[in-house]
């Protein structure tokens, strides 16, 4: 009988977990089964099992290079862990559920069906191909159909060859350096703090009432508890929203010490506490990989107007990604920001050039810990537009703006062109005269993005732009500038009940300006303010529509 | 603009404003742009009189390929204007199709029915912090939607005829004007294509 021992250990322990665990599990799991062709096979328990094990009674010949995860429910496999897959090296992976109407627990097969739908999407724009993942369902008495399907679909990754991401060696857990948090401390001169507690009275989380404290952390770092979990635990909730370094006396740059002590942390192999089951940092990852080739711009809309020879790039960022993780969820649509800023560049006949296999600027993976793969993303980036012969590149994201801009070159990459905000551009652009905006008959509040109106200490240029609209009206939340408050979370770590409380918080206020459109500036601030209109019991009162600045200059610009 | 054969391009121009306003500079520059940058012909009769101290006030100039045997301008190919008195004065001379360009502002083209550019030059050089430059980028404007003289060639006479020391703020506001005349022209040309917005 040709199968793969793990094949069976796999299963047997699965059967064991509860799915909750299935994350780990599947990491310790993953080096140990990747050899150099693997199909990952996540199959049912129930129905989809009962065939496989028809098939196994009577030796029926698996192809080899399956390895079967046997897994409770098919729903339960998230798209986190269907993507994880692929960024370990998997070159196909098929879940294999039960026939709709066949699920013991009601909801798992069209759960399974979405969460392929929508990773399929993501590996699309990835390059990957979204033939590599493929759902199936069985009823127990289709052994032969079972069968048929892992031949067919072995054969088929076969033939697409191996993939350009290669199976992921071991994680090397580096040797102990005692002396980095204390460089750490001192690099970010934490010593300096007085004990004052004006970032405690500051924090949006405390002030949600969260039992926490980043003078507390400090104090606990430095008293050497960095170990302790309760110390880590907060070390992954901060937001890194940077109000506290606003408001501290002694300089101390909170966010970015939080930075470095997650840094620390996940080199020593700590676990790191992310949202979403790690899906983005799983997706940034995956494109580390130097043969990966994204497709990221084959939905833009044929109107839109680029030149492959401009040295100007218009660097497009992650919205594409999101939309379609989202796509059930929040129905955001991000996506909009970059055809919207297009649209205004191609206004003032700027034709851009496109990398069409842009990747992520590596924002996330920075602040939460993964500096190595950061830096991978950053130095193929670079080189990638440089290549191109890039001069100058725009971008309408603040979180690629400040990471190209500002933490490339403190990380030591040297970028060797201009990168500018689209608001500056267009900023100047409509100074020049002969533009004005049409009439908005709307009544605005605005959401400062923590990366360009404190990290980059620019509050006032989204509000130039706003003041030459012609809304109804435009109104600021109480909380507004270098002083506002966090849409909830940042680069896909630790959200939690009480990010949750602050966003309520925050949507509260800019119901309170009397307005009724709230403009952001940037993609994320959208997805998370939206996912806290979803709550079912304060959604109806909560909710306001949202849209970003480049899409309202867009909608309403025009030549005088 | 006017074109007559043998004898080459030849364009009568006139500036208007009220005294103070820098008309005559204006005048001035724009024939030194004409003769040092781009290696013309120019003449300018600049008008005196009571005019000078507050009234309307105007500079003709001519710019031409060949030698100008007489400097004085019958029928302008194009009338700059910033104040009324000027426009009022001198619409009634412009030749039929010339090209009328004015202060948004200042001057409110009554009984005009045909095309024209305006820019608020003086609003703009307040914002700059010198309503005196507004004649300056009112030049800038000129250069860039008539291209009578070459944008270098007028920046250069700015920069060689304003005082000692605010050569830098000159050369910014004529910047402002040129960008503006470039964006006009620009919106019309978008505007013909039938796209007005993003
Ligand atoms: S505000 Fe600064 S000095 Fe005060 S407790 Fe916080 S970190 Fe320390
Ligand atoms: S960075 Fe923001 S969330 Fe983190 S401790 Fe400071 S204020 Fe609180
Ligand atoms: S706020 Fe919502 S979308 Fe944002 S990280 Fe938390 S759960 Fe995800």
């Amino acid at each position: 009988m040709a199968r793969d021992p793990h094949a069976q250990t796999s299963s047997h322990v699965a059967e064991k977990l509860h799915t909750k665990s299935l994350t780990p599990y599947i990491l310790r799991l993953a080096p140990t089964i990747m050899t150099d062709f693997n199909i990952i096979l996540f199959m049912c328990n129930w129905g989809p099992h009962a065939a496989f094990q028809a098939l196994q009674d009577r030796s029926a010949e698996i192809p080899d290079e399956i390895k079967m995860v046997r897994i409770p429910c098919a729903g339960r496999i998230s798209k986190a862990l269907l993507l994880r897959c692929f960024e370990m090296g998997a070159h196909g992976v098929a879940l294999v559920g039960c026939r709709a109407g066949s699920c013991r627990y009601g909801a798992g097969s069209s759960n399974a069906e979405d969460h392929v739908a929508d990773a399929r999407g993501i590996l699309r724009l990835l390059g990957l191909g979204k033939e590599r993942l493929r759902l199936a369902t069985f009823l127990p008495d289709e052994p032969e159909q079972l069968l048929s399907f892992l031949r067919d679909f072995s054969r088929e990754i076969a033939s697409m060859g191996s993939g350009p991401v290669p199976p992921s060696a071991e994680r090397q857990v580096p040797a102990e350096a005692p002396d980095r948090v204390r460089e750490i401390l001192a690099a970010h001169d934490v010593y300096a703090c007085q004990d004052c507690g004006k970032c405690s009275s500051a924090c949006p989380l405390t002030l949600a009432g969260k039992p926490f404290s980043p003078r507390a952390i400090a104090n606990e770092v430095i008293a050497g508890h960095i170990h302790f979990p309760d110390v880590q635990r907060d070390i992954w909730a901060c937001l890194t929203c940077g109000l506290c370094y606003d408001r501290c006396p002694s300089g101390v740059d909170f966010a970015a010490f939080i930075r470095d002590l997650r840094h620390y942390l996940t080199t020593r192999g700590d676990p790191a506490c992310v949202a979403h089951g790690g899906f983005f940092q799983s997706l940034m990852r995956t494109m580390t990989c130097n043969n990966l080739r994204p497709r990221h711009w084959d939905w833009l809309p044929k109107d839109i107007e680029t030149d492959p020879d401009s040295r100007v790039l218009f660097f497009g960022g992650c919205a594409p990604y999101f939309d379609v993780f989202f796509r059930t969820h929040l129905g955001v649509r991000t996506r909009d920001i970059l055809v919207d800023g297009l649209r205004l560049l191609n206004f003032f006949d700027i034709h851009p050039a496109l990398l069409m296999d842009e990747r992520c600027c590596g924002h996330d993976l920075l602040w939460s810990g993964d500096r190595d793969n950061f830096l991978k993303l950053a130095r193929l980036n670079v080189e990638a537009i440089r290549d191109r012969g890039i001069e100058q590149l725009i971008t309408a994201c603040p979180e690629c703006y400040h990471t190209l801009a500002t933490d490339y070159p403190r990380e030591g990459i040297e970028l060797g062109f201009k990168v500018t905000h689209l608001f500056d551009l267009i900023e100047k652009e409509v100074d020049k005269g002969a533009v004005s905006f049409k009439k908005l008959d709307r009544r605005l509040t605005f959401q400062d993005p923590c990366r360009m109106s404190r990290f980059e200490n620019r509050p006032d240029l989204p509000r130039k732009l706003i003041g030459r609209l012609e809304p109804l009206s435009f109104t600021e939340m109480p909380d507004h500038g270098a002083s506002a408050i966090c849409c909830g979370n940042s680069a896909w770590v630790g959200c939690d009940a009480f990010s949750k409380a602050l966003q309520v918080r925050r949507i509260r206020q800019a119901h309170g300006t009397g307005s009724d459109l709230l403009v952001t500036a940037c993609p994320k601030c959208q997805i998370h303010l939206r996912c806290a209109m979803e709550d079912p019991f304060l959604g109806e009162e909560l909710n306001i529509e949202i849209m970003d600045l480049t899409s309202v200059l867009a909608k309403t610009i025009e030549w005088e | 603009m006017t074109k007559t054969g043998a004898a080459g391009r030849r364009q009568e121009i006139v500036f208007t404003g009220f005294g103070g306003q820098g008309i005559i500079l204006a005048g001035r520059i724009l024939g030194k742009a004409a003769v040092l940058g781009d290696h013309r012909e120019s003449t300018l009769v600049q008008a005196y009189g009571p005019e000078a101290r507050g009234g309307a006030c105007s500079a003709q100039v001519i710019i031409a390929d060949q030698a100008i045997h007489y400097p004085y301008v019958r029928r302008p190919d194009i009338l700059a204007c910033m104040s009324q008195a000027g426009f009022d004065k001198f619409i009634g001379q412009m030749k039929q199709g010339g090209t009328l360009l004015i202060d948004k502002d200042l001057v409110q083209p009554k009984g005009f029915s045909g095309d024209y550019f305006s820019i608020p030059s003086s609003r703009m050089a307040e914002e700059l912090g010198r309503v005196m430059m507004a004649n300056i980028i009112m030049l800038g404007f000129f250069t860039a939607v008539t291209g009578t003289v070459s944008v270098d060639a007028a920046r250069d006479a700015v920069m060689k005829s304003v005082p000692k020391g605010t050569e830098e703020m000159n050369a910014n506001a004529f910047n402002k004007g040129c960008d503006y005349g470039v964006a006009v022209l620009k919106g019309r040309e978008k505007k013909a294509k039938g796209k007005t917005g993003a």
